[in-house]
């Protein structure tokens, strides 16, 4: 059993949050409980919309003007802080006791200030200090937050700095006054996962020199096994599952967790369906009755939509929301650990693709792609060759700016002109001019699927005209009857019923819209499909259904991908082989199974050993590795086979040295 | 914490603690978005009660200047030679007073409305609609950026009362010559506007998958494109026509405007001008019209604008 490290600090009781949003209430928090002692990590997980980080900003007073605190307590240093009513009692606050790092570093520094300026005048703000000691601080934090020569950068500004580096710099801002809270707002979402294990060692080495608590935000259940020493589980405004944080991993309770813990790609068997949490999260206008959980849970008990279960204790350090852990639910519960038990031990694993038949469905041959920036040209893609296979998914797997998208959108010839090597699809050359009727067949026979759900639907068109955008390009269809027959069965292919052909996107969810882009390109019948990062942008209760839905089309379809992601744990579970990109240059490919067990190239190590696995006793305890490309040679690289079907850019020294490392 | 474990079971019917029936259409549900773009662009537009009382007077005026030249039977450019007719304060047979030669200015103001207003909307119209064509060839051809930036540069450098002043002295004066010199100038301003716009949205995600479905470009216009900048000609058409009415009073002012026996705003104040010192009515009361209708113009054209941006949709 684990004891709290210190006293309670902060205690947050049943707090009500309410929203008025075009005229409608909202109620975004139903009476969330957190308590933070010193010294220690909080994470707070949940999908986007359950209130995780309007929950924490009632703790420094920072709620947007339509948004109120409309019931329950908040205790800090035995003073409640939801009577505060002026501006002034919350600076003592905010920024001094508790501070706030925000997801988006470059939205949090102004540009056209100095960093070191704006660090600062925090100092300077807070302190009353004259503005060379405040100076001198500042140099002192930016070396604490591991910023080399921090004179000289002091005097930059944030577009000098990378996305890590910026955060960096945000975090120094935030301890700037020695907080006693620090509350990280998924600080590290928008950064690469190289980058990311580095900010959470930071994070963690800070709050141990400084004895600080913290309240970390994310979705990523990797995340939280890495930082974290006690768990919140957040769903629809409310705290659904608390505990020390290995309890609520190795033991979920409330149904909500253990479809999440259960629904992780890491823990799917190849070729079979990952577990996906059906529906879509609630929509907080309407009332909730019962557990907001309830109607997507298939195992859920008539009294889950009747009435609100209050927190069961598990052990004494971990308490749930369900009415599971009711006495008068025994029976119920373990005919359902049972049902459970056995679901989970019939699976094996598919058989891996077979190489030595299959016969190359695209092949990239010498692709370059360059972009003209200013008067310089920076290469995006540089020379980079490789063949896919019919009836495999072949991922593409590297850093944000490694140029992975632009590859992707190469094959689909978005770019012209700055193209350069050959793009085969069936033995024909694509990259060139091709006649209507030629651009036209290549149209139904590679699509693609987007990353971003909210972006790449056209939001002044319904449902109906999305997907049949490309039937009404090629005229697919005999007339309006066939037509609305077609998009009905794709609809349903993707789960979604007919009555929402007349909607608007607006209307969905994130996954609802992503599944509407997946029936646009599918609908076309493609036999090749540019998957770019489907998945990254989507709520973790809604990512298993979509990777299902793809690995499903291609069964039924047999279609063949290139799965382009940046998230290491899906890309695992569902694809054969993956080429590791770094820089526009592919530096390893090999089968799935190969390159986690045997990986080669040191970036493709780092990249294995930075991303977030969720498990607390296995993520606690791992070594991150970094990259040092300065420490390759610059000449003499080749595409070096160094095991059967595993490739790797190297010289001929370097490849023999890294095969020796991993025997 | 038994006690509580006691009471809970004493409140509930142990049937409650079976499985209950999962139903598929109701995990999907999504409550209805009580959102739509156009209703929430007019209710945050309508949410100000000046920006009402602009929309109706502007109504009321643009109804009268094309109904009052229908319906009423005093002839505006009918001169009175009896001396006791001329320079009438205004009254209630007349009710803006009589001009110099005796025509009565309340007629010669709706009249003057009517012309001016058809004028500005011809403006208004050729001006958005070659802008925004222009824009959009702009926008996609990446090659016309330095002949069409030249060109901006050019046509806006040279002042516009130049320019305006130079082309109506070299034609002779009509409705015509003030349409084109207007027009010839007007269309590059927003053509680069919407140029801006449209570059911004032409590599968003949703164009690259229409591009990708392989949707030609005249669909790409009239589906992708148009809708989501339709509130931006909206208003770019309502803040043309206070300009238009402005310049043409201008020119009118100077003298290389109108016709003299065309009534138009600019005329009026132009005439009312020349006996400003003793009859000052019959200026200012033509140029309280005037300037009701450009400032009201000009404010809902900004309203509309700030209430389209989806931003401020609360």
């Amino acid at each position: 059993m684990k004891e709290h490290k210190g006293p309670l600090l902060l205690a947050a009781k049943d707090i009500v949050v309410k929203f008025n949003l075009r005229g409608q209430e909202l109620t975004a928090i139903r009476g969330a409980s957190l308590d933070v002692y010193e010294g220690e990590t909080v994470a707070i997980v949940g999908e986007s919309g359950s209130g995780k980080s309007v929950f924490t900003k009632t703790f420094i007073g920072m709620l947007d003007a339509n948004g109120k605190v409309e019931g329950g307590e908040l205790l800090f240093h035995g003073e409640d802080m939801t009577r505060y009513d002026t501006e002034n009692q919350w600076l003592k606050v905010r920024g001094k006791k508790i501070a706030m790092v925000f997801q988006d570093p470059m939205t949090s520094l102004n540009p056209v200030r100095m960093i070191g300026e704006q660090i600062a005048e925090v100092i300077i703000w807070h302190f009353h200090k004259s503005h060379d000691e405040a100076k001198k601080e500042t140099v002192e934090l930016l070396t604490k937050v591991g910023i080399d020569e921090p004179e000289r950068r002091y005097r930059q500004y944030p577009g000098e700095f990378s996305g890590g580096m910026r955060q960096r710099v945000v975090i120094a801002a935030a301890i700037a006054c020695r907080p006693e809270i620090l509350i990280c707002d998924e600080p590290t979402t928008a950064l690469d996962v190289t980058v990311q294990a580095q900010v959470l060692n930071l994070i963690k080495a800070l709050q141990r020199e400084m004895g600080m608590s913290v309240v970390f935000i994310t979705h990523d259940l990797g995340v939280v096994a890495n930082v974290a020493d006690w768990m919140a589980v957040m769903y629809a405004g409310k705290i659904i599952e608390y505990g020390e944080v290995g309890e609520v991993f190795h033991q979920p309770e409330h149904p909500y967790t253990k479809a999440l813990l259960r629904s992780l790609p890491q823990l799917g068997v190849k070729g079979h369906d990952l577990y996906a949490i059906q529906g879509t999260p609630p929509n907080l206008f309407k009332e909730i009755r019962g557990d907001a959980f309830a109607p997507r849970n298939p195992d859920a008990m008539k009294i889950d939509f009747l009435e609100e279960a209050p927190a069961f204790p598990v052990s004494e350090t971990h308490w749930a929301r369900t009415w599971l852990l009711s006495p008068q639910a025994k029976a119920f519960r373990e005919a359902l650990i049972k049902k459970e038990a056995e679901t989970r031990s019939v699976q094996t694993p598919a058989l891996p693709f077979d190489y030595e038949q299959a016969e190359p469905l695209l092949s990239v041959r010498d692709l370059s792609v360059h972009f003209k920036l200013g008067s310089s040209r920076v290469k995006a893609v540089d020379h980079v060759t490789f063949d896919i296979y019919k009836g495999e998914t072949l991922s593409l797997v590297g850093e944000s700016g490694s140029g992975k998208t632009t590859i992707g959108r190469a094959i689909m010839s978005i770019y012209t002109g700055n193209v350069e090597g050959d793009i085969s699809f069936k033995g024909r050359k694509i990259n060139r001019k091709l006649n209507k009727k030629e651009r036209g067949k290549l149209h139904m026979e590679i699509q693609m699927i987007f990353q971003d759900p909210m972006a790449s639907l056209n939001d002044r068109a319904k449902v109906d005209y999305i997907i049949s955008e490309g039937l009404y390009n090629y005229h697919l269809f005999e007339n309006e009857q066939d037509r609305l027959a077609k998009v009905e069965k794709m609809l349903a292919e993707v789960g979604l019923t007919s009555d929402f052909m007349t909607r608007f996107p607006h209307e969905f969810s994130g996954g609802q819209r992503q599944r509407i882009g997946i029936a646009r390109s599918l609908v076309m019948n493609p036999d090749f499909v540019v998957a770019d990062e489907p998945i990254s942008a989507l709520d973790v209760s809604i990512r298993a259904q979509v990777i299902n839905l793809l690995n499903r089309m291609k069964k039924e379809r047999g279609l063949t991908y290139l799965f382009i992601a940046h998230d290491l744990s899906a890309v695992r579970f569902i694809s054969d082989r993956i080429a590791v990109i770094y820089r526009g240059r592919l530096v390893e490919l090999a089968t799935c199974e190969e390159l986690f067990s045997r990986p080669l190239h040191p970036y493709t190590k780092a990249l294995l050993s930075a991303a977030p696995y969720p498990d607390p006793d296995v993520e606690k305890n791992k070594a991150v590795l970094s990259y040092h490309p300065e420490r390759e040679s610059r000449e003499g690289k080749e595409w070096i086979e160094a095991f059967p079907f595993h490739f790797l850019y190297a010289t001929r020294e370097e490849a023999e040295k890294y095969v020796h490392e991993n025997i | 914490m038994q006690n509580t474990l006691n009471r809970i079971e004493q409140m509930h019917d142990s049937s409650l603690f079976t499985a209950a029936v999962f139903d598929q259409a109701e995990s999907e549900r999504i409550g209805v978005s009580n959102y739509s773009y156009w209703r929430s662009t007019f209710r945050t537009f309508f949410k100000s009660k000046l920006v009402i009382a602009l929309v109706a007077l502007m109504a009321a005026i643009l109804l009268m200047s094309f109904l009052y030249p229908l319906f009423s039977k005093v002839d505006p450019t009918k001169v009175s030679t009896r001396s006791r007719n001329w320079n009438l304060r205004p009254s209630w047979d007349h009710l803006f007073g009589t001009d110099t030669l005796g025509r009565d200015i309340f007629a010669r103001a709706w009249y003057g409305c009517r012309n001016s207003f058809l004028l500005a909307f011809c403006i208004a119209l050729s001006d958005v609609g070659i802008g925004m064509i222009a824009g959009a060839i702009w926008g996609y051809n990446r090659k016309l950026d330095p002949i069409m930036i030249e060109l901006y540069n050019i046509m806006t450098n040279i002042p516009s009362t130049v320019y305006l002043v130079l082309l109506a002295y070299i034609m002779n004066t009509s409705y015509l010559t003030l349409f084109i010199s207007m027009a010839s100038r007007g269309w590059i301003v927003e053509a680069r506007f919407f140029r801006n716009r449209i570059l911004s949205i032409r590599d968003s995600e949703y164009n690259i998958a229409s591009r990708c479905l392989g949707t030609p470009m005249f669909r790409i216009a009239t589906r992708n494109i148009i809708p989501q900048i339709i509130s931006l000609i909206i208003m770019e058409a309502a803040l043309c026509i206070p300009y238009s009415i402005g310049s043409e009073v201008f020119l009118g002012f100077v003298g290389v405007g109108m016709p003299v026996d065309a009534i138009t705003l600019g005329n009026m104040v132009n005439q009312g001008r020349a006996s400003f010192t003793l009859h000052p009515y019959q200026m200012l009361l033509p140029t309280a019209v005037l300037c009701l209708i450009t400032v009201a113009f000009y404010i809902i054209g900004n309203r509309f604008a700030d209430a389209s941006d989806p931003r401020n949709h609360l």
